[in-house]
């Protein structure tokens, strides 16, 4: 059978306890292009891949490889067909050299024993047809998050897969590095691979991708060709609705500071390096201060360095006007810090704990809600919660006794808010407020935010959205290595060149 | 001093017998904290099959039957710890401290009842083997040489060649540091854990039979092990998980262990009138003093002990 | 109906059940195995204990014992649930035990001191060794287990060093209260008339009932139990909101060893155990307690019943027959009970999918969709 698609996906639908992950959906791949998936967080991209790749079964819909229907249970059938992923999160085990890892899962072995020498010349080999450039015997842990990336590529092309699926892949990228992945796409997809690039954000679709399909909330859109569309459309089709991305904001003057960093460093828990290198900077009442930069850059250190989960190497922190150095993670609460932690569900919540429960997580101290002799409160406990659960609109199965596991991600996300913004504190730390969550909600969010500034407060934000830095703060602080490289406005500065301070291509001297 | 080395030599075995076990489980992905029962079964198999051969088989097949049934034994009791934590998700420690108990409980319930068979009015766990120990031992002069010290060689070549040279042994470590990973390349975490801990089981079993034969000619079964397991768990740990670091410090974990035994015959440690009891406790003193030096940075396997669900992703 | 099943205490409590028929079942087994003929009876010797006697007013007596046997056990019991609910697996309880019977008995035999200054000795030295497991773990990083069992290994010949001083010169035993220093036994204060005169019933009953009813407010009610509790369960986020987490697995050890030790003291101090110095294994109490704890669900109330029950059987296994069987068949269900208690979430896992399906089929599921 003669058919221009490699792989064609055929109104698969896949349901989970509660919500229909994919609704009905069609895609297909053809030979050697490169196939834009676009859609929001939560649109049924990653499930829709995880199919494909034999991670899960759909309940209805066939799957067509080269016009012939096939069927994938694993991985392993999904290797066999020639189909390889590289996950958002890598699959990588970093205490291997890159070569372990590339051969895992096909080793040679004569006699039982590992045999690498032909692995390691047709990885050398891969490497250099695709311009790749990778040392097979480096071990994970110590090199570059775009190398690992560039490992997890030749994992699929030892396999001699042909059909590449990269899932979000430039989302922990330097912007440099994205250009090089775009290149090595491109070179892939001449090469007679077809590829299938899972994406939210606009610009690289239309930069890499001949085509581009369209998932909305579990739902098939539509596939356009890219050179006949504009971004504006592709937003249209991915949101539904022509969202105001801006969030409305009056002019404000800042007030006084707030928080004083000063000379701060922090040792990095893994490597040698530190990972926030003789920091600087003040946050005052009344503005949203954005820490900018790619993940992993040093941002997590500098706030537990801030909030008291890590301590300081040196340097010196003032919250109000009184040295906070050495203070406890309690006594920083209780001064008029506030922490929305990155992980909510590493750091921010109490699963096993009801909703009540972990809304009082920072105060159950408080006279409020236990008594002289140690014992807690619990009917005032019961009516706070109820305040919060209505304030900040937190949905639940069951209220204030419901268990926060069982909660949707927004909500559980909306009770750390409300938690956090209620105690009504001095500084605000934001770390990422709007991860994982749907667009609705991070207006909500993003408005939260804004009211702290409006109200006076001071507002320390990390994020790695472009668009929520762009959007939100009033200054944008770019940390690079550990370093903060440069400080800008955000009405005065483009995407473009906040990428360049991001990926280290451009730095001033920053006194703040 | 001969009879210091050759103790130091035999517990030196012992250790790095169940240490190799305990490291192959945990690269693997799996706290075997059941070594110390898998050592008893091993041991009691291997006591009863030394019983049931009297006195008239060579030496050649005493050694390796007596060596395969405890290796049998261990791995059979093993694969209890394989469903419950692999197959069952169920918490390893809660796991391991039920064949421990079980280990010693059930050798007991066993051995009494095969001597209450046999003579109504024994109601012990004694288990005597003094011609069979014998077979064991080859003495070079004044140093009795024991084929288990072989046997803890053998297994450290093996252990070595198994992690490091074949696939299996990448695949297996693998599945410890990131199952994930290893899911995501076709290869079955469980298989590879269970290989993991089934050779757990044949190391500790054969750990067991080589322990209750090192110093003594019978053993008494309700005593269990004394906590050789957990010791062994000690120096896998001080040798961050590496079968040739295992070994070294398992010879120095072996060492104060031998002092135990030999220490009357040092003229001036008897003087010294140190109660026994305080070179038994050496051992357990110096393993604790090592943990406390050598956890703050461990180079333990990423996924040890996290139960590996296809669903979580 | 649904509703009682859907509650956590129902299906602990039907988790615990199966988790006892099927150690029952596998004892039944392996009973089998060394003589079928008389299998039968002797399970049913083990689980009628003192009901085999058939003098009511001797029934009372040894019903007594089983008793006196079962307060150390719920101590211990106490004391794994508590350090378990911080997230800590305190098998050294078993040596936290072993060094309260040092302590209480030297004091009592060698300095001859009144029953509460031994008892509040016997506290402090569990305490104390609880910490020591509390400090390697929070300080070094030392897994709790392994330093745990390292501990009751020094603590057992520490203790036979210690109590060699007080023992018997005719035997390995340490000398009997009764003779050497009566005022150090616990008050029976009247409670073993209840029991036909057994003397081994003291103040240690009640007292043993006031701690469970405290600990399950301590851990229920109060600010120290929503701590201790949040650590247990999520370590980083205690951290995170500012609870000192360090602090508190130190604490909740201390607390922990202080339960073994006062155990070991409500028994030794009614006179019914004596120490034998030359020891080879810390006493069984602290282990079984880990069987008591997971049997009780977790509860300090599920202790005192589990504690029971493991008590009564172990107790009837000195009635089965010994031509054919041996005592030590009890030591092996309850170890069969513990492997099987592992599996309990799992059972309730399988108990709450179950109910799941059945309620989809019925209505409609609500809106709350994880995003999971």
């Amino acid at each position: 059978m003669d058919t221009p698609y490699a792989i064609e996906m055929l109104n698969i639908t896949k349901r989970f306890p509660g919500i229909i992950a994919n609704d009905n959906i069609t895609l297909q791949l053809k030979k050697g292009e490169i196939h834009a998936l676009l859609g929001e967080n939560g649109a049924g991209k990653s499930t829709l891949m995880s199919v494909l790749f034999g991670l899960y079964q759909p309940e209805e819909g066939i799957i067509k490889k080269d016009g012939v229907e096939v069927s994938i249970k694993n991985p392993n059938d999904a290797n066999a067909l020639g189909i390889g992923m590289v996950h958002q999160h890598f699959k990588l085990v970093e205490c291997f050299n890159v070569l372990d890892n590339i051969i895992l899962g096909v080793e040679d072995t004569k006699n039982g024993f590992l045999q690498k020498k032909e692995a390691r010349k047709k990885v050398m080999a891969l490497s250099e047809r695709y311009g790749l450039s990778i040392d097979p015997d480096a071990i994970i842990e110590d090199i570059t998050i775009g190398m690992q990336q560039r490992t997890e590529i030749l994992k699929m092309l030892y396999r001699d897969n042909e059909i590449l699926i990269f899932d979000e892949p430039t989302a922990v990228l330097t912007p440099q590095e994205i250009d090089e992945l775009m290149q090595i796409m491109k070179n892939l997809a001449k090469e007679g691979k077809s590829i299938l690039f899972i994406s939210h954000k606009l610009e690289e679709i239309m930069k890499v991708a001949d085509r581009c399909s369209v998932l909305r909330k579990g739902k098939y859109i539509g596939t356009v060709e890219t050179k006949d569309t504009t971004m504006e459309e592709l937003s249209a089709m991915m949101v539904g609705r022509n969202v105001n991305f801006h969030v409305a904001k009056e002019e404000k003057t800042p007030g006084d500071v707030v928080l004083d960093v000063e000379n701060m460093v922090v040792a990095s828990e893994g490597h040698k390096m530190d990972a926030v290198k003789n920091v600087s900077f003040k946050v005052r009442g009344g503005e949203i201060v954005c820490i900018a930069g790619i993940d992993g850059n040093g941002q997590r250190e500098l706030v537990e360095g801030i909030t008291g989960l890590l301590p300081l190497k040196s340097g010196k922190l003032t919250l109000l006007n009184k040295d906070i150095t050495k203070e406890s993670i309690r006594h920083r609460n209780k001064m008029g810090m506030s922490h929305i932690p990155e992980d909510r569900h590493k750091h921010g919540l109490v699963l096993d704990y009801s909703l009540e429960d972990n809304l009082i997580l920072e105060r159950y101290f408080e006279p409020e809600f236990t008594n002289k002799a140690g014992f807690l409160r619990r009917k005032n406990i019961r009516n706070y919660a109820n305040k919060i659960i209505e304030q900040y609109d937190v949905r639940s199965g069951q209220g204030p006794v419901t268990i926060a596991r069982s909660m949707s991600g927004g909500n559980q996300q909306k009770a750390i808010i409300g938690r956090e913004i209620d105690k009504n504190p001095e500084l605000l730390v934001a770390v990422q407020p709007t991860r994982g969550l749907d667009v609705g909600a991070i207006e909500y969010i993003h408005k939260q935010l804004v009211a702290q500034r409006d109200a006076g407060k001071a507002v320390l934000m990390v994020s790695y959205e472009l668009e929520e830095v762009m959007d939100v703060s009033d200054r944008i602080l770019v940390l690079y290595e550990g370093e903060i490289v440069g400080e800008l406005d955000p009405k005065k500065t483009t995407e473009e060149e906040l990428g360049l301070y991001m990926a280290g291509a451009k730095r001033d001297e920053v006194k703040a | 001093m001969t009879l210091l080395i050759q103790y130091t030599l035999i517990f030196a075995s012992v250790l790095l017998l169940v240490a190799l076990g305990g490291c192959v489980s945990e690269h693997s992905g799996v706290i075997n904290l059941g070594l110390e029962g898998i050592m008893v079964i091993g041991a009691v198999g291997g006591a009863l099959t030394m019983r049931a051969l009297g006195t008239s088989v060579p030496a050649v097949v005493m050694i390796i039957v007596v060596m395969l049934v405890a290796i049998v034994c261990g791995i059979l009791y093993s694969a209890l710890l394989g469903v419950a934590c692999i197959n069952f998700k169920a918490d390893q420690t809660i796991i391991g401290t039920a064949l421990n108990m079980l280990g010693v409980a059930g050798a007991t319930v066993l051995v009494k009842a095969i001597n209450t068979a046999a003579n109504p009015n024994d109601v012990s766990s004694e288990i005597q083997y003094v011609d069979q120990r014998a077979m064991f031992i080859k003495s070079i002069g004044k140093f009795e040489f024991n084929w288990f010290m072989v046997a803890a060689v053998v297994a450290l070549i093996i252990v070595h060649v198994f992690l490091y040279k074949t696939k299996y042994g990448l695949r297996l470590m693998a599945c410890g540091e990131h199952p994930q990973a290893a899911d995501s390349v076709g290869i079955s975490v469980y298989k590879m854990r269970w290989m993991g801990v089934l050779m757990s089981g044949a190391l500790g079993g054969l750990g067991g039979i080589c322990y209750i034969m090192a110093g003594v000619s019978l053993w008494k079964f309700e005593n269990g092990v004394a906590g050789f397991g957990f010791l062994a768990l000690a120096v896998m740990i001080f040798g961050q998980w590496k079968p040739r670091r295992i070994a070294l410090v398992a010879l120095l974990f072996g060492f104060f262990r031998a002092l135990s035994n030999v220490y009357v015959g040092f003229e001036f440690l008897y003087k010294l009138n140190i109660p026994a009891g305080i070179y038994n406790m050496m051992p357990y003193i110096v393993s604790l003093v090592v943990l406390a030096l050598s956890s703050k940075h461990s180079h333990a396997p990423k996924a040890e002990g996290v139960p590996y669900d296809k669903g979580q992703r | 109906m649904r509703k009682i099943l859907k509650n956590e205490g129902v299906q602990a409590f039907a988790a615990s059940i199966l988790c006892i028929l099927l150690g029952m079942l596998v004892g039944y087994i392996a009973l089998l195995f060394i003589n079928p003929s008389g299998a039968g009876e002797a399970i049913m010797d083990l689980i009628k204990n003192f009901f085999n006697l058939n003098n009511p007013a001797k029934q009372l007596q040894r019903f007594g014992n089983t008793v006196a046997k079962t307060i150390p056990l719920l101590m211990c019991s106490l004391s794994i649930l508590f350090s378990y609910k911080v997230g800590l697996f305190n098998i050294g309880a078993a040596g936290q035990y072993c060094i309260g019977v040092c302590a209480s008995l030297y004091a009592a035999l060698q300095w001859h001191w009144g029953w509460l200054p031994c008892m509040l000795l016997a506290i402090v030295a569990g305490g104390i060794a609880g910490a020591l497991v509390g400090i390697l773990k929070a300080a070094f990083n030392v897994n709790e287990v392994i330093s745990g069992i390292m501990l009751n290994w020094i603590i057992l010949y520490f203790t036979n060093i210690v109590l060699t001083k007080v023992k018997e010169v005719a035997s390995p035993y340490t000398g009997y209260l009764n003779d050497l220093n009566p005022k150090a036994l616990l008050p029976n204060a009247g409670l073993d008339r209840f029991f036909n005169g057994n003397q081994y019933i003291t103040i240690a009953l009640p007292i043993a009932l006031i701690v469970t009813i405290v600990i399950w407010i301590i851990l229920n009610k109060t600010k120290l139990g929503y701590e201790l509790k949040a650590t247990g369960f999520n370590s980083k986020a205690a951290k995170y909101c500012g609870m000192a987490e360090k602090r508190n697995l130190i604490l909740s050890l201390v607390i922990s060893g202080a339960l073994a030790g006062l155990g070991a003291s409500l028994l030794y101090q009614t006179g019914y155990m004596r120490w034998e110095c030359t020891a080879a294994s810390v006493p069984g109490m602290g282990f079984n307690g880990i069987a008591t704890a997971f049997l009780g669900g977790l509860s300090p109330i599920g202790a005192i019943f589990s504690s029971y029950f493991i008590q009564h059987i172990a107790d009837g296994g000195a009635y089965v027959d010994k031509t054919v069987y041996c005592s030590q068949i009890s030591d092996f269900i309850s170890s069969v009970i513990i492997y099987f208690c592992g599996f309990v979430f799992f059972i309730k896992y399988l108990m709450n999918t179950a109910l799941a399906k059945k309620n989809k089929k019925d209505t409609n599921a609500n809106k709350e969709g994880g995003e999971n």
